[in-house]
């Protein structure tokens, strides 16, 4: 009985009249978002042929986005149907890195292509929606209607004269109620199915992407942030360079300067003398704190960013190797260079192994090699110390692996009792 | 003498300008990058040129591949390079492309050097006069680069320092006073050199230019 009056009810529920809204509205959205996307499309291919199809393409890539969202603000309001928006676009710097990045846009793809699936399945609803909930309502208020003609149309002697044979009329029409009825009671439904292939292809389309997507977006953008730190470091290493060194260096000469005035000159009597002295030992104290500052400077610069390595991993290694307290011997093939950021972590990574050589291992002699293998950069450092290096927990090699994984690098320990100890990283070759 | 400078921070360049003028050189110009270097090389023909390695537009090693160019232009021009930093790779491009007749001085210096204008002024004149001057920093790279050379091996650790005050430019008075020893030891620790090195016997000077080189060979 539930069921009968829950089955009653159905046509009356306000969803049920949500989404026969929706249904119709969506008809000519669907034809304009099809519209757009099947003529930018075909223009984009056409003009291809004199070059401007892909700036064509970048410049329109907004509107295929806009549109979804239109379409996502639409079920959200009419049926109370969240949808998500995708991530939101992410330009790249420059002219160039903005059509590529409009042009491999995923969601704005994804967009077109549920603006193009969504027609069939609009004039779909549209159709059912309009058989359905019209031919019901028309089928159950036939009688009525009909009668109502009736009265209205024939003149009132003709009807008048004419009772009998207008029964089986009205029995005929009557029949047509319980047909408009069950459509009635169809019409819901039928709408929800097609509503309901809709939500399908909104979620698979113009939502947020499934996971695997998710994670490749993610590792783009994690790439961004790691190559982007790597820039601001090189960045910030430059205005070191040219603002505080730069000035230092300035003060050290005027304080030279200065001391040699001092020095040529003798004072007039004991007292000036004397004071004179002072101002001598107090140039002497300065000159030797701005020598100690621009020392300090440039170790801080070197340890953001060693300016080395702008001229190549290679070249920032060989001068590592013959700085360092263990005799280090490179050797570098590194014949496609990985990306700024993957070089400083491989920098950082040979010179922390090359101090831990230094302090743990007793070795006499280490080596340090750099090869580029196809999509990986593997650095190995190898000693012939004491060997036994581990990862402890809070250890220098534990906190060198952490920065590793910022990366999906790995770093394989060897190093049994008695040494040797080898230790390879492998990072990819772009972050 | 006259000078070019080239140095991309105006604060050092003018520094160093006045550095210079005071001591009674002739800075002939003073100039910002790589190009207007070449300029000014070309048109005033200087006794010397003091770059900076760094240098715009992409401040890796301007400086220094203009200088190598120079080197190779002008052999005659005595060259005293100035860095932030010294890179082992870049004290092999510059000393590497020694002049054929090594008739010109080079020299390649930390930048914090000139903030002793002594120091700085002697290096200069030593250059000047064709001599080298290597900072210590270059100097313990070069060693540190050159461990597994046979020759350099069978140096004794005060033959070492020796030659590591001769790689920098230094006279055999100079290098007496800085170890605190007699000239007479020294003579003997640079003869022991040459020796070890296996450097024919000939003009002094020519052989302790080849025993500095030979630090670049390993």
């Amino acid at each position: 009985m539930d069921g009968v009056l829950w089955l009653l009810r159905e046509p009356l529920r306000r969803r049920s009249w949500a989404e026969f809204k929706y249904v119709i509205v969506s008809l000519p959205v669907a034809i304009a978002g099809f519209t757009f996307t099947v003529v930018t499309c075909v223009l984009a291919v056409v003009s291809s042929a004199v070059v401007v199809g892909p700036l064509l393409l970048a410049l329109l890539w907004p509107g295929a986005r806009r549109m979804a969202a239109v379409s996502r603000d639409l079920a959200n309001r009419q049926l109370g149907i969240p949808v998500a928006s995708p991530a939101p676009f992410r330009l790249q710097p420059g002219i160039m890195g903005w059509i590529r990045s409009a042009i491999t846009d995923a969601a704005s793809w994804r967009a077109r292509a549920y603006l193009v699936l969504r027609l069939p399945v609009a004039v779909a609803g549209y159709l059912v929606a309009g058989w359905t909930w019209v031919g019901g309502l028309s089928g159950v208020t036939y009688p009525l209607r009909s009668a109502i003609l009736l009265q209205t149309h024939l003149p009132g002697a003709a009807a008048a004269a004419r009772p009998i044979a207008s029964l089986p009329v009205v029995a005929g029409n009557l029949l047509v109620v319980p047909l408009g009825a069950v459509l009635l009671l169809a019409a819901p439904w039928l709408t929800r199915v097609v509503v309901g292939l809709d939500q399908v292809l909104m979620t698979r389309l113009i939502g947020p992407v499934a996971l695997t997507e998710r994670v490749r977006d993610l590792e783009q953008k994690r790439a961004h942030a790691v190559d982007d730190s790597a820039a601001r470091l090189r960045r910030i290493e430059r205005d070191l360079h040219d603002g505080a060194q730069a000035q230092m260096i300035a003060v050290a000469m005027k304080l030279s300067l200065a001391r040699q005035d001092l020095d040529g000159t003798a004072g007039a009597t004991n007292e000036s003398q004397a004071s004179l002295q002072r101002a001598l030992e107090l140039v002497d104290a300065a000159r030797g704190i701005t020598k100690e500052a621009i020392a300090d400077l440039r170790d801080l610069a070197r340890g953001i960013h060693p300016p080395a390595l702008d001229h190549g991993l290679d070249t920032a290694l060989a001068t590592l190797t013959a700085r360092s307290a263990v005799p280090a011997q490179l050797v570098a093939d590194l014949p496609e260079r990985p990306s700024a950021a993957i070089e400083a972590i491989a920098y950082f990574c040979a010179a922390e192994l090359l101090t831990n050589v230094a302090k743990h291992s007793g070795a006499r002699h280490a080596t340090v090699e750099a090869l580029h293998v196809p999509g990986l950069l593997r650095l190995r450092v190898s000693d012939d110390g004491v060997g036994g290096a581990r990862t402890d927990r809070g250890g220098g090699l534990a906190g060198l692996a952490q920065r590793l994984r910022t990366v999906d690098g790995r770093m394989t320990i060897s190093s049994p009792p008695g040494g040797p100890t080898v230790i390879t990283i492998e990072l990819p070759s772009h972050a | 003498m006259q000078i070019v400078i080239a140095e991309d921070a105006a604060l050092v360049r003018a520094g160093l300008t006045e550095v210079l003028a005071r001591c009674g050189h002739e800075v002939v110009a003073a100039v910002g990058d790589a190009e207007s270097l070449r300029a000014a090389i070309a048109q005033h023909r200087p006794d010397i040129a003091v770059v900076d390695v760094r240098m715009p537009p992409s401040y890796t090693d301007e400086g220094l591949r203009a200088a190598i160019a120079l080197r190779r232009d002008h052999p005659d021009l005595a060259l005293l390079v100035f860095s932030q930093y010294i890179e082992t790779r870049y004290t092999a491009d510059l000393l590497g492309t020694a002049s054929p007749r090594g008739a010109a001085g080079v020299g390649y210096l930390l930048k914090d050097r000139v903030a002793d204008v002594g120091e700085f002024l002697d290096a200069l004149n030593r250059v000047a006069a064709g001599g080298t001057a290597l900072d210590p920093e270059v100097v313990t790279q070069l060693i540190g680069a050159s461990r597994r050379t046979d020759g350099l091996r069978s140096l004794t650790t005060r033959e070492r320092e020796v030659l590591a005050l001769m790689a920098q430019g230094h006279s055999n008075g100079a290098i007496a006073a800085s170890l605190v020893i007699s000239d007479r030891a020294v003579e003997k620790h640079v003869g022991n050199i040459f020796t070890k090195l296996g450097l024919p016997p000939s003009d002094t000077y020519h052989r302790r230019v080849l025993a500095v080189l030979r630090y670049l060979e390993s």
